[in-house]
């Protein structure tokens, strides 16, 4: 389904993509994507299609706000059966709740339910309204970490299921991750779209690796001669030699994989090393990263299994694995 | 003794104090009461019924236009609302006794309003109409200020899904907004009712006929003397406290989230 609002209160945005199966939109907090949903849901005054000038009652969307907001005065059966009307909807409500796996549940309060419980009960609610498309609003948010990544899984293969266009907005790469397609926004404009495979193998800036969760993201520019570039990492403190065309004098963004970053000791007299020190380390599994500050800034790197680590810290950068984005002033 | 029960103390203390402060002149009215000689003055029926049967009427035009201005404003902001909010705390604060005159000048026989209203068959001079209007004026701010903090407190959001779930805005306040303020609402009603029933400055000037129970206390005072009063009072709080007593226990049994 083709997407494309226009809002101008209470901030300007326009946003055009397509939405086939769960598709993501991905961008940071501020950026006005629940605004796009609450637009397009016709909560708030905006031109475009689908729905154009509809008022919002009568546009066939299934919108799921941050937080789910089940009405507290009904029980789950109930808030399923508000949008059904006729004698027979109680049984199409308890229908409903079965598809999501809620029908033990269906005479509790939405109090006495947990996130991913309730946001279960909210889809049923917005699939009994026969929805063309569904909205979903931070849709992990509300959701126990713990848990978070198999109500996820959950959730869109019931969306798989009933066979519904959705878009989600999030800020949470995890989410992006499982998508069946991607929508990257930064600062008021859509920037990338494709699957996440795509998406995450070439992003198209520095804003967009950051919104997909890359660690080891920063600012710098290029220095040195055409034949010997060098990037220059004010944070760090430092330059290094890099591979990249950037003209000099250019103010890039670049990225580094943490697996491609090399511990080295300090006293080896290196060039081209970052003196470091240890902040923090994130196991993960079997993988172990660590947070290491180089002057103003941090790198991530991730640690072979079963290296020892040298007393004083130093890392080196491999040309070949830094990516240089140009940044647009 | 641990602290926690000494920190106790001083509240339920003082919550003693105040409760004794609070009984002790329904005490006096228990001690001065002629329990052996418990009768009614003449007219005291009627004077019951016709606060029951007008304030009943007053409450129900109270709630029919304060509800949707109480919403109103609770919904939709605006600039100069200020003004709004003014009016309301004018009306609160003006005595009953200003208010009464107040009234009788617009709406009394030589007012602008009572002048027309005369014209229509429609007078609001010591007339049913008129006791009526006294006690929709002294209760409706506090209603329309009550019922605007309960309709404030319906998260917007709920409202807004209703809608998109195929609800138009009508049905919306009715299956969510108004569920969800109930406990708020119910408080409201219950407020303008004790206002109305009890009103007795503004009734004084503009309706000191028909005599309802306020107005007639008054009287029976007058003509008779205090033990006139006291009986009239006695059937005033059983007749008043039913309405607001059970709206109160009823909103408050059913549990909200």
């Amino acid at each position: 389904m083709r997407i494309d609002y226009a809002i101008e209160h209470p901030v300007a945005l326009h946003a055009a993509f397509d939405v086939e199966g769960f598709t993501v939109l991905l961008g940071a907090s501020g950026e006005g994507k629940s605004m796009l949903l609450r637009a397009i849901a016709g909560l708030i005054p905006a031109k475009g299609e689908p729905f154009g000038g509809m008022p919002a009652q009568d546009r066939a969307v299934g919108y799921l706000p941050q937080g789910y907001a089940l009405f507290p005065h009904l029980n789950a059966w109930q808030n399923v059966a508000f949008a059904l009307r006729g004698p027979q909807r109680r049984e199409h409500a308890s229908q409903l709740l079965e598809r999501v796996h809620m029908a033990d549940l269906a005479e509790r309060y939405p109090s006495t339910l947990s996130g991913g419980q309730q946001q279960r009960v909210a889809l049923a609610r917005a699939l009994a309204r026969r929805p063309q498309l569904l909205l979903l609003d931070e849709p992990t948010s509300a959701l126990d970490p713990v848990t978070r990544d198999d109500v996820i899984a959950e959730l869109i293969a019931e969306v798989h299921d009933f066979g519904i266009p959705a878009l989600a907005v999030s800020h949470d790469p995890h989410l992006a991750a499982v998508a069946d397609r991607l929508v990257l926004m930064h600062a008021r404009r859509i920037i990338q779209i494709g699957t996440p495979e795509s998406v995450y193998a070439n992003p198209v800036s520095g804003a967009a690796a950051r919104l997909l969760g890359y660690r080891n993201v920063h600012r710098g520019y290029i220095e040195g001669t055409a034949s010997a570039p060098r990037l220059m990492w004010p944070d760090g403190g430092m330059s290094f030699p890099i591979n990249s065309h950037a003209a000099i004098g250019a103010q890039v963004d670049w990225m580094i994989d943490p697996a491609a970053i090399r511990i080295v000791d300090a006293r080896d007299t290196l060039s081209d090393v970052i003196p470091a020190s240890t902040e923090v380390r994130h196991v993960n599994g079997r993988i172990t990263q660590l947070g290491l500050r180089c002057g103003l800034g941090r790198l991530w790197v991730t640690v072979p299994e079963g290296i020892q680590l040298p007393e004083s810290l130093a890392l080196h950068l491999s040309p070949e694995a830094i990516r240089c984005w140009t940044r647009d002033i | 003794m641990n602290t926690a029960a000494h920190h106790s103390r001083l509240p339920a203390a003082v919550s003693t104090l105040t409760l004794l402060l609070l009984i002790a002149p329904f005490v006096g009215l228990a001690l001065v009461t002629h329990w052996l000689d418990f009768h009614f003055a003449e007219g005291d029926g009627s004077a019951i019924a016709v606060s029951l049967g007008y304030s009943l009427l007053a409450l129900l035009l109270i709630i029919a236009l304060g509800t949707p201005l109480a919403w109103w404003l609770a919904r939709h902001p605006m600039r100069g609302k200020w003004l709004i909010d003014a009016l309301l705390l004018l009306a609160l604060l003006t005595p009953p006794l200003a208010m009464g005159l107040l009234l009788a000048s617009m709406y009394g026989p030589y007012g602008p309003a009572g002048h027309l209203l005369e014209r229509a068959g429609l007078i609001l001079t010591n007339s049913a109409p008129a006791f009526v209007m006294a006690q929709f004026y002294s209760a409706l701010p506090y209603y329309v200020i009550a019922a605007r903090a309960a309709f404030e407190g319906v998260p917007r959001e709920l409202e807004q899904i209703a809608l998109t779930l195929g609800h138009s805005p009508w049905r919306s306040f009715v299956h969510v907004s108004l569920p969800l303020a109930r406990l708020g609402l119910a408080a409201a009603v219950a407020l303008a009712w004790v206002r109305a029933l009890g009103e007795f400055g503004v009734v004084l000037i503009v309706a000191y006929y028909p005599q309802g129970i306020p107005v007639k206390l008054w009287v029976n005072l007058q003509n008779i003397g205090l033990n006139a009063v006291y009986p009239l009072l006695w059937i005033f709080f059983l007749v008043a406290m039913p309405l607001p007593l059970i709206l109160g226990l009823a909103t408050r049994r059913q549990r909200l989230i």
